[in-house]
């Protein structure tokens, strides 16, 4: 597979690269560690003529606490520097377990943060060669009004498959938003559209630059959890995120599943079961079954409906007895 | 438009004109003629085009030749040839490690990239490295075991 022609931007700084992208709208590609821009160029998947390269802009890749002690990342932090960095560990182990489980070695010294969040969302029919596309009609994603992976289905059903964004949503991050004349902050969970066609809020001639994980997420009990089919390289089919906040009574629980939808799903019924019941076994089960009525529409990628309903049922059970289990402990005298 | 860029490879100051769109895998294999990187997927799920870069194994398919300005790139060419192998080569041939050997290049860089920084992993560090690559043919148990031995080896040498 060989790349389309483009033309190649590689600003110095910020300010560069959003007067860039400011005159180059939708015709511009942003490539930090061109694991997901360049592999869905070659599918000819999206084809922009312009590839701003931001990888290595300083700004951009910095990790460091601001002065009340929330962790600001750089969109393009490489995941490898993130994995290595004590701040993330110490702090957000769940976080740590997300981006170690993206990729392999390889991809994760390529790939950034920011590019995990924004990755392109993916469906069997479409993600394929031109060739294979053309046997059939235009699908939504392609300007058309089929869904060739969802029979009848209104809107594109592409899957999200970030690793990050749902730990960062349970933790509560806030991203930054920049564009030539402005920024605008706003909570990652409001950042995804359940749309596979276009999947963030991102404007034309706007781009992610920062991620701010508030301190008082460190506090919480946090951990992610990954169904693969195999360990290495795959995307998931199920990942979920969760963090529990306060006295670990269960008031404050989140749980964001993803790689089955096209944003990141947060379990609002899973989560008000604990809430009112708190978290012992009975309220688990009854959580854990709340959660597959939450799906919607799921048929895309690997496998069947069922069975991912039946993933998030086991996923969220595993999650809560983990939190649950490590409250208990934490609760024995020493 | 092609780009004059200069790259460090294997040691020597390589300069080639390239356009934006061609991949460093291609830059090494057809502008400067070192085939021993191999190209396959093109889309970072095989590890088969994995080379050195500032210390770091990458997929030589999804990085840009123009990215690579200034950079420092290790090929498998760096290591050894028939006169003189470099104990990971001897130690994957011992270990009946390589068979059709099309993905051999990137896995040993993969193993190199990992015991430079870490000379003695154990056997769950060396598996979540060589997670990124795939052999079709000989299985990745042997080459596990070829990695695993070199690591072993450096130890008793100390």
């Amino acid at each position: 597979m060989r790349l389309p022609h483009f033309e190649h931007l590689k600003p110095a700084s910020l300010q560069e690269c959003l007067a860039a992208l400011a005159e180059s709208g939708d015709e511009a590609g942003l490539m930090a560690g061109g694991t997901d821009l360049l592999c869905n160029m070659k599918f000819g998947v999206i084809k922009p003529r312009k590839v701003v390269s931001i990888g290595s802009i300083p700004e951009l890749c910095q990790v460091s606490e601001d002065g009340d002690g929330n962790l600001q990342i750089g969109a393009c932090a490489t995941l490898s520097d993130l994995v290595q960095n004590p701040l993330l560990s110490a702090s957000f182990p769940a976080l740590h377990d997300a981006i170690k489980s993206v990729g392999s070695v390889h991809v994760r010294n390529m790939a950034t943060i920011g590019g995990n969040i924004c990755l392109a969302p993916r469906c069997w029919y479409y993600n394929q060669s031109q060739q294979w596309r053309r046997a059939l009609t235009a699908c939504h994603r392609e300007g058309g009004i089929e869904c060739h992976a969802i029979g009848g289905a209104q809107r594109c059903h592409a899957i999200n498959s970030s690793d990050t964004a749902p730990v960062l949503m349970a933790l509560d991050a806030q991203v930054c938003l920049r564009r030539k004349d402005g920024e605008r902050w706003l909570p990652l969970r409001n950042f995804f559209r359940d749309d596979g066609n276009r999947h963030t809020v991102l404007e034309a001639g706007e781009m992610l630059t920062c991620i701010v994980i508030p301190k008082g997420s460190a506090k919480h009990r946090s951990l992610f959890i990954k169904v693969q089919l195999r360990r290495g390289l795959d995307f998931a089919i199920g990942s979920v995120g969760a963090s529990l906040g306060g006295n670990g009574q269960g008031k404050e629980i989140t749980l964001v599943m993803n790689s089955l939808c096209s944003a990141p799903l947060i379990l609002a019924k899973a989560a008000q079961a604990i809430m009112e019941e708190g978290l012992n076994d009975a309220a688990i089960a009854k959580a854990a079954t709340a959660a597959r009525g939450e799906l919607g529409t799921v048929t895309n990628l690997f496998t069947s409906a069922g069975y991912k309903r039946q993933i998030v049922e086991v996923l969220v059970k595993r999650a809560l007895t983990e939190l649950k289990t490590d409250v208990v402990a934490r609760r024995k005298p020493h | 438009m092609k780009k004059i860029i200069a790259l460090n490879v294997n040691g020597e100051l390589r300069e080639i004109a390239v356009n934006p769109w061609r991949t460093l895998v291609d830059a090494l294999r057809e502008d400067l003629r070192l085939t021993g990187t191999k190209r396959a997927c093109g889309q970072g799920s095989c590890g088969v085009c994995t080379v050195i870069m500032d210390g770091k194994a990458i997929l030589s398919c999804l990085t840009l030749a123009v990215e690579c300005e200034g950079r420092s790139i290790t090929t498998i060419e760096a290591l050894g040839g028939p006169d003189g192998l470099h104990p990971l080569q001897q130690s994957f041939i011992d270990h009946g490690a390589v068979q059709c050997g099309f993905c051999t290049p990137g896995v040993i860089m993969t193993a190199k990239a990992l015991l430079d920084g870490n000379p003695h992993p154990d056997e769950e560090e060396i598996k979540d490295a060589l997670a990124g690559t795939y052999c079709r043919c000989t299985g990745h148990i042997k080459t596990v075991e070829a990695v695993r031995h070199v690591a072993q080896s450096d130890r008793e040498a100390e």
